[in-house]
């Protein structure tokens, strides 16, 4: 019985994990400059889709995507700012909030007809199966899921409090005026960032693809979820969005097993809620 | 925004007479349907924009409100046999006591934030109602098919009523859209919008302002859903709780123009029946484009006219003069 | 010389009537209605439904050698060969849209019947308006048991429902105590949380107290969910001799995964709906052996019946790939509706509604494996309507039950995931 407990926490890690590198993308952007992307479900999407794409035309196995991946989504997040969400950077929050929306829907039936509404799954990547260690079943795929998503989150934060360009994007998140009076070319950081958070999440993405199915729609479910993580760890904070990405993995796996499954998402969305309202920067969040 | 000038007057006029007199010379259900679908998620928009383009809380939860009209109105009469009437009113009151309830602990919320959590909202009263077995749970409730009276709020033979009910709620919320914008509260409410500490400094009481706004919104969305389960006479958490609903009211407050009292109108004008058509024309085929086009046009209205409709019009205006 | 005029204008303008009223009387083309959710989530079931009735449309159309109604003849014989044509409207799903694309169906395209719609909801809306408007609806393939208690006129449904297949789930488990003597006492109730899996839930509920089953675990979930390791864990913890599930192909893919991940092996699995989808078994491929499916056609029931092969050859050419359960179904109702405008001799809404009251299609002339097509009087349910079940061996789909119409003995208990 309590083997039951331990594998759910063991499961609630995992999709934790996957959660942290998608939320750390989004938050990167919001940070920046105070973009919530509704598409980022959808670049998740594309992600997906380039690594099922890859292994059905060319037998490349998704671990050996996730370079392409990488900068393909680095390119499209790019290209997105550049050629839209720039153009409202100077608008009113109505339209900063709705212009990814609209980008999202845009995606995701792009999708569906290149694509089809149907199903794919990758169905023998290299490495598959589940190994059993102390009697908890845990998923290959997913296991370096979660260790693909560390080393990557890991990489983001260093990259951040390291390198040159990591601090101007910091110093951006922080405090817009002050970083353009240091001479930081914001609309190049701006662009950076989102094309950095578009590039993590498609790392996410190809990792998904893994052990996940792979269809135009399947950025709603886990777009949503990465708002709420990321405004629970607190906007801008990579280290709030890695956190609350594995606790919101735990409360839905654990809340689910513990309580009722049929309300395990609304448990997440009350934590969202609580925190926000005792806390409103969320946990790290400044 | 002034209105009283005799060319408004006259154009207001002829606007209601069109409007009138569209199903009698529209007179298959489908183009009247698509008026309704205008007149319903007109409304919606109008009691939106009172908290959204007025006050500032940019809401993507307003479907809530929305299911809990239909809920309410529905249960009370499968149950109790309560006249839909009477339910509607309830259904609005209760909706506005949700409002209050959810909207006193998010008042310090702003922007992002509150719009997530507005989502958050949404999903977790989707989540109740979908299993909370007293009121039909996952299955819904399907409303009894009693004999077509206005008093019943039900008709059979033809949408005309339905067409002129909803016409009717529609200029009722513009005129409550209108008197809130005119009013002292309408200018606390742009005040909060600026800016909140403004807006203290300034002596007005945010919290209270903020919760009227929204309790306000709530009770007109809520009676939408209670026309709703009239109208369609089915209604499961899957159809009257979901966030596209949330999200499309917000599209079509932004493209026809927030922050004005006939913007959201506007663009229901415009959305519904391009998406109404689109999906006609080209959804049968499964191919997703009628989306694409959604998806596209959003985005471009968003990076192109962020005031909306409304806002290009003003601008020509003011160039004519 | 006014008497010749006035008689030669007379017989002009009567040939002339006389050629425009056969033109009525005989229509060309006759049009059907046809409500799927081909857009949204659950599109791929909808384009499937979608090819299930262009493929009957076409042999009814055509000159085609099969045991099905008006396949021999080019269209509609007693009409002067009028072709059928079908008009689509998608619902995405939403119930809304069901009614709106009936009435617009009927009063502006002017079909003559609507059938569909899939799911529940959408279909209990869209008869709807066709009730108020009088015309057929022919219900090709909504399972709501409610659907046909409403006391409708005009609303005919040739499939079985919830009841039926419910029902069906624990005679089967009865029999197979009664062959092998092992020993089932207790089931898990999973579904997914819409109109749909709720009441299947409450019919499994139901049959279970009946057939004196112990239910250990009742789990509704969200559709669409990124992880279901809690359901599971709850289903490994509750220990059933049966997993029962009903889900759509989403949920049907995701759990069989988490079940084989986390080594979920109950005695035996019943399931319904997304384990029959085309994307099913393309998507999981081995790990959807063993699996027990509620359906209402199979590809082996040509065993018995050849027209099921030779209709699915002609499918197959058509779309390459093999006519799914769903497609079947959706394949059934454009020849109700067709057969009874032929047999009515008329498109008009009274006389074929009273034909398609006295439908009675032998069983030899469908792709189910019904004893035929027959409405009740009152509640216009086909009452040869049955259920089978088909179990996934070798990656394949085999009735398994009845056991006198298995082609194949069903594989009991689970034979556990492959490594």
């Amino acid at each position: 019985m309590p083997e039951q407990l331990l594998q759910q926490i063991v499961n609630g890690l995992l999709i934790g994990f996957i959660y942290s590198l998608i939320a750390i993308g989004l938050t990167l952007i919001w940070g920046v400059m105070n973009i919530v992307n509704f598409a980022h479900g959808d670049f998740l999407m594309v992600g997906m889709f380039i690594s099922f794409w890859l292994y059905t035309l060319y037998g490349l196995d998704p671990l050996f995507s996730i370079p392409i991946c990488t900068v393909a989504l680095f390119v499209l997040g790019l290209l997105i700012y550049r050629w839209i969400v720039s153009k409202v950077m100077k608008g009113p929050m109505l339209a900063q909030l709705v212009v990814t929306f609209g980008v999202s829907i845009f995606l995701a039936n792009l999708a569906v007809y290149l694509w089809t509404p149907d199903f794919r799954l990758i169905d023998k990547p290299l490495l598959s199966g589940t190994w059993n260690i102390a009697g908890i079943n845990l998923s290959v795929p997913k296991f370096v899921a979660t260790i693909g998503s560390v080393i990557a989150s890991l990489f983001v934060f260093l990259f951040m409090k390291k390198t040159k360009t990591g601090k101007a994007i910091l110093a951006t998140e922080m405090d817009r005026e002050a970083a353009l009076l240091m001479g930081i070319n914001t609309e190049r950081i701006n662009s950076l960032s989102f094309g950095l958070g578009a590039a993590l999440v498609g790392i996410a993405g190809a990792f998904l693809s893994t052990y996940y199915y792979i269809y135009p729609q399947v950025g709603g479910t886990f777009g949503l979820i990465a708002f709420s993580i990321v405004a629970l760890g607190g906007f801008g904070s990579i280290e709030g969005a890695f956190i609350a990405g594995i606790i919101v993995g735990l409360a839905q796996t654990l809340g689910g097993f513990i309580f009722d499954p049929a309300y395990k998402y609304a448990i997440v969305f009350m934590i969202y809620l609580i925190v926000v309202w005792i806390r409103p920067q969320g946990l790290l969040g400044w | 925004m002034g209105k009283f000038g005799l060319k408004q007057i006259l154009l207001a006029i002829i606007v209601l007479i069109l409007l009138i007199s569209f199903p009698w010379v529209f007179r298959k259900p489908f183009p009247q349907h698509v008026m309704i679908l205008v007149f319903m998620f007109g409304m919606m928009a109008v009691a939106w924009n009172i908290m959204g383009g007025y006050a500032g809380m940019f809401s993507f939860g307003q479907v809530a409100f929305f299911g809990i009209g239909a809920y309410t109105s529905s249960f009370l009469l499968i149950t109790y046999q309560v006249n839909p009437w009477v339910g509607l009113i309830i259904g609005g009151l209760i909706a506005a006591l949700v409002g209050l309830a959810i909207g006193y602990p998010c008042s310090n919320l702003r922007g992002h934030y509150f719009a997530i959590a507005s989502i958050a909202f949404g999903e977790i009263v989707r989540t109740l109602f979908t299993n909370w077995k007293l009121i039909g749970a996952a299955e819904g409730l399907t409303l009894p098919m009693l004999d077509e009276s206005f008093k019943n709020f039900i008709f059979h033979s033809s949408k005309l009523p339905y067409y002129y009910i909803m016409l009717v709620f529609l200029l009722l919320s513009l005129l409550v859209c209108y008197f809130v914008a005119t009013s002292k509260m309408g200018y606390y409410f742009r005040a909060i919008k600026e800016s909140h500490d403004v807006a203290k400094v300034l002596g007005i009481n945010v919290v209270w302002y903020r919760l009227i706004a929204i309790m306000i919104s709530a009770f007109l969305t809520a009676m939408a859903g209670t026309f709703y389960a009239q109208y369609i006479l089915y209604l499961d958490p899957d159809s009257v709780l979901i966030l596209p609903i949330s999200v499309q009211i917000v599209l079509i407050s932004m493209l026809g123009g927030a922050g004005s009292i006939l913007g959201p109108v506007i663009g229901a004008v415009i959305l519904m029946p391009v998406s109404e058509v689109t999906r006609v024309m080209l959804g049968h085929k499964g191919t997703g484009i009628d989306m694409m086009i959604y998806g596209a046009l959003i985005t471009v209205i968003s990076v192109y006219q962020p005031k909306g409709v409304w806002g290009l019009l003003t601008g020509i205006a003011k160039r004519l003069k | 010389m006014g008497t010749r005029k006035f008689f030669v204008f007379s017989l002009f303008f009567l040939g002339l009537f006389i050629f425009i009223a056969s033109g009525f009387a005989q229509p060309k083309v006759i049009k059907i209605g046809a409500i799927y959710p081909l857009s949204g989530n659950l599109a791929t079931t909808g384009l499937d439904c979608k090819r299930g009735v262009e493929m009957a449309v076409e042999i009814i159309n055509g000159k085609y050698d099969l045991s099905l109604p008006l396949a021999k003849t080019e269209g509609l014989p007693n009409l002067g060969g009028a072709k059928i044509e079908v008009i689509f409207g998608d619902s995405k799903g939403d119930p809304r849209n069901g009614m709106a694309e009936a009435e617009r169906l009927v009063t502006q395209e002017k079909v003559v019947a609507v059938i569909g719609a899939y799911q529940s909801a959408v279909t209990k809306t869209a008869s709807q308006a066709t009730e108020r408007l009088k015309i057929p609806f022919v219900n090709s393939d909504s399972t709501s048991p409610t659907l046909t208690e409403r006391g409708f006129k005009y609303f005919f449904r040739p499939e079985c429902t919830d009841t039926i297949f419910a029902k069906n789930q624990f005679e089967f488990l009865q029999d197979i105590k009664k062959k092998t003597g092992m020993k089932l006492e207790s089931v898990a109730l999973l579904y997914e949380n819409t109109e749909w899996g709720a009441n299947v839930g409450k019919e499994e509920q139901k049959y279970a107290k009946e057939f004196k089953y112990k239910v250990v675990e009742d789990i509704p979930y969200s559709q669409n969910a990124t992880d279901v390791s809690s359901e599971v864990g709850k289903l490994i913890k509750a220990k059933p001799d049966v997993l029962l599930h009903a889900s759509y192909i989403t949920d049907a893919i995701l759990y069989t995964k988490t079940f084989k991940e986390l080594g979920f092996s109950p005695k035996g699995f019943a399931t319904m709906a997304g384990y029959l989808e085309p994307d099913y078994l393309k998507t999981v491929k081995s790990d959807g052996n063993y699996m027990v499916v509620r359906s209402t056609f199979a590809l082996d029931l040509a065993k018995r019946k050849p027209l099921v092969a030779q209709v699915n050859d002609l499918f197959k050419k058509k779309y390459g790939m093999d006519m799914s359960g769903n497609a079947a179904r959706s394949f059934t109702a454009p020849f109700v509706v067709a057969e009874a405008i032929n047999r009515a001799k008329s498109t008009d809404p009274e006389p074929l509604t009273k034909a398609l009251t006295e439908t009675n299609i032998p069983g030899d002339q469908i792709v189910n494996p019904w004893k035929g097509i027959k409405f009740d009087s009152k509640t216009h349910q086909n009452i040869y309507a049955t259920g089978i079940l088909v179990q996934i061996q070798n990656e394949q789909y085999f009735t398994v039950w009845p056991f006198d119409m298995a082609s194949k003995d069903v594989i009991w208990p689970f034979a556990g995931w492959k490594k």
